[in-house]
């Protein structure tokens, strides 16, 4: 029965996940539209809802080119590298409190839940700078080396930035159990959620929401494609489905960071003023919150200009790695006088 | 279950330690490398050591190891042709010697291995039910009794990490006259 359980909660979960990248990919084209004074995508299916449908057949259909001179082996490993580890991390997000469905006791509404879990969101999101590097190198073309290499020092220049205020949360909840922070900030007074923690919560949470940007190469940190400069940068030689792979991990390691936002500063699945709600509540809430984000990543993406590779570097290292070390020592006094 | 979990890792660390040896592809090296780690890391889980299994992934899965492919991509190891006809550089003294040296530390090894009583159960029983916090008390041991063992550790790896750049540097401008152009343009960069 616990199996049973099991596969149930790791299909709805895995299943949600997939369905909010192809949601993505629709709004992504429809809110750029709406910012540019377009229509967007509005022929397929009411409304154009059926779009990533037909951009998946699409994907399949297509002819699959793998360039002369690249690396064959490690070619195919980069999109799997890309994809693997955004999928993964998803597994310890806690969604809704205690859930039972039709009489079925499914406990915390997430896969599992581990001492661990920020640890293992990050050192898997970490893994993703894999599919990058590997993509850009085994292409064994300039363009797509270059854009690997931007991104992956991009990615792991925010990732101590990110880390670091990670641990302020951590040092502020106690836990680095996902479930435990949540449930140190689910009082029913959305005071106690982490963003309001006075100073450090909100600048952890602005430093969090850009290192998430920089680390999920979102716009205005995105190096790896880079468009004008680069073609397309790490997959300019990838078609197919291996190029649908590396889109796919992209919108699902964005979604994963979205809900990690959500846990860490934004109180997870917590009510406002009802502390023991329902599980439906408690989802719909969580999913509210993570939508913000979500939408977020979609409206600074057709709002700003790109940075220059040298600002966006020296932004992390001189600017966001001391602010968050001071953020954290600042989170530590914070603790010893309350 | 456990038994066998354990050996699918043992065995991926093993195989993959040697591939990064064998293979002749640097990148590959680092691939096999990482494969290594994350054989480690999957022995620190089934010992119940959650916390360092993460942090093995963390640092050197996701850091060290990119850090290692970052310089193995930008030196570019130049002609694969000059790069093969290197190989053949060791003599056969050289190479006895290489192999005598690797064959008896490996002979210390299983010997230390095999007189060496290790407790049978050693997976899952380390940490008891709902008991110690694994986090907590390996903080406590790092910092506290240890803290001295700790620190010598981390002033070895510097050591040694400015040990190899030191002799890296001596090998490097002994043939300088050869590679001129390959050592101007990598001076630029830092």
């Amino acid at each position: 029965m616990p199996f049973l359980i099991l596969l149930i909660k790791a299909s709805l979960i895995y299943g949600g996940l997939l369905v909010t990248a192809a949601v993505m990919t629709l709004a992504e084209r429809k809110i750029s539209a709406r910012i540019q004074l377009r229509i967007g995508p509005n022929r397929v299916g009411p409304g154009g809802v059926l779009q990533p449908l037909a951009d998946g057949v699409k994907f399949i259909l297509k002819e699959e080119i793998t360039p002369d001179g690249a690396n064959k082996g490690i070619f195919r490993l980069a999109p799997i590298m890309a994809a693997v580890p955004a999928m993964l991390t998803v597994a310890v997000i806690p969604f809704a409190g205690e859930t039972v469905i039709f009489g079925l006791d499914f406990g915390l509404l997430s896969l599992t839940d581990l001492d661990i879990g920020l640890l293992f969101v990050l050192a898997f999101s970490g893994l993703s700078v894999y599919g990058v590097i590997l993509g850009g190198w085994a292409s064994n073309s300039k363009y797509s080396l270059l854009g690997g290499l931007r991104a992956s020092a991009q990615m792991v220049s925010y990732e101590l930035s990110l880390i670091m205020t990670a641990l302020t949360v951590v040092a502020l909840s106690g836990s680095m159990d996902l479930r435990e922070i949540v449930e140190v900030q689910n009082t029913g007074n959305p005071l106690a959620w982490n963003c309001f923690t006075p100073v450090v919560g909100q600048v952890g949470l602005v430093l969090f929401v850009i290192a998430t940007f920089a680390e999920t190469n979102r716009h205005p940190f995105d190096f790896a494609e880079c468009e004008p400069e680069l073609v397309g940068g790490f997959h300019t030689e990838y078609s197919s489905m291996k190029f649908a792979l590396f889109f796919l991990g992209e919108y699902c390691a964005m979604t994963v960071m979205a809900c990690l936002t959500t846990v860490l500063f934004l109180g997870g699945y917590s009510v406002p003023f009802w502390e023991d709600a329902p599980w439906m509540v408690e989802l719909a809430t969580f999913m509210a919150k993570t939508s913000f984000f979500l939408f977020l990543f979609i409206w600074v993406r057709w709002t700003l200009p790109r940075f220059r590779y040298d600002q966006l570097m020296n932004l992390g290292w001189k600017v966001f790695l001391p602010i968050a070390l001071a953020n954290l020592l600042l989170a530590g006094a914070f603790i010893s006088l309350t | 279950m456990v038994d066998l979990l354990f050996y699918v890792a043992a065995a991926l660390c093993v195989l993959c330690a040697l591939g990064v040896v064998v293979s002749a592809n640097p990148v590959q090296s680092v691939l096999m490398l990482l494969g290594s780690f994350v054989g480690i890391s999957l022995i620190y889980l089934l010992a119940g050591f959650q916390f360092l299994a993460a942090i093995q992934i963390l640092v050197y899965g996701g850091a060290i190891m990119v850090l290692f492919l970052f310089v193995v991509m930008l030196l570019n190891q130049g002609d694969p042709a000059v790069l093969a006809s290197e190989q053949g550089l060791l003599s056969k003294a050289q190479l006895a010697g290489g192999l005598a040296v690797a064959g008896s530390a490996l002979a210390l090894l299983l010997a230390a291995v095999v007189r060496t009583e290790i407790p049978r159960p050693i997976f899952g029983y380390l940490w008891p039910e709902g008991g110690l916090d694994p986090l907590v008390g390996m903080a406590q041991a790092m910092f506290g009794p240890y803290v001295l063992a700790f620190e010598g550790a981390s002033v070895l790896l510097l050591t040694t990490a400015v040990g190899v750049m030191t002799l890296a540097k001596r090998q490097r401008t002994k043939p300088s006259v050869k590679a001129a152009p390959l050592s101007s343009t990598t001076e630029g960069s830092p």
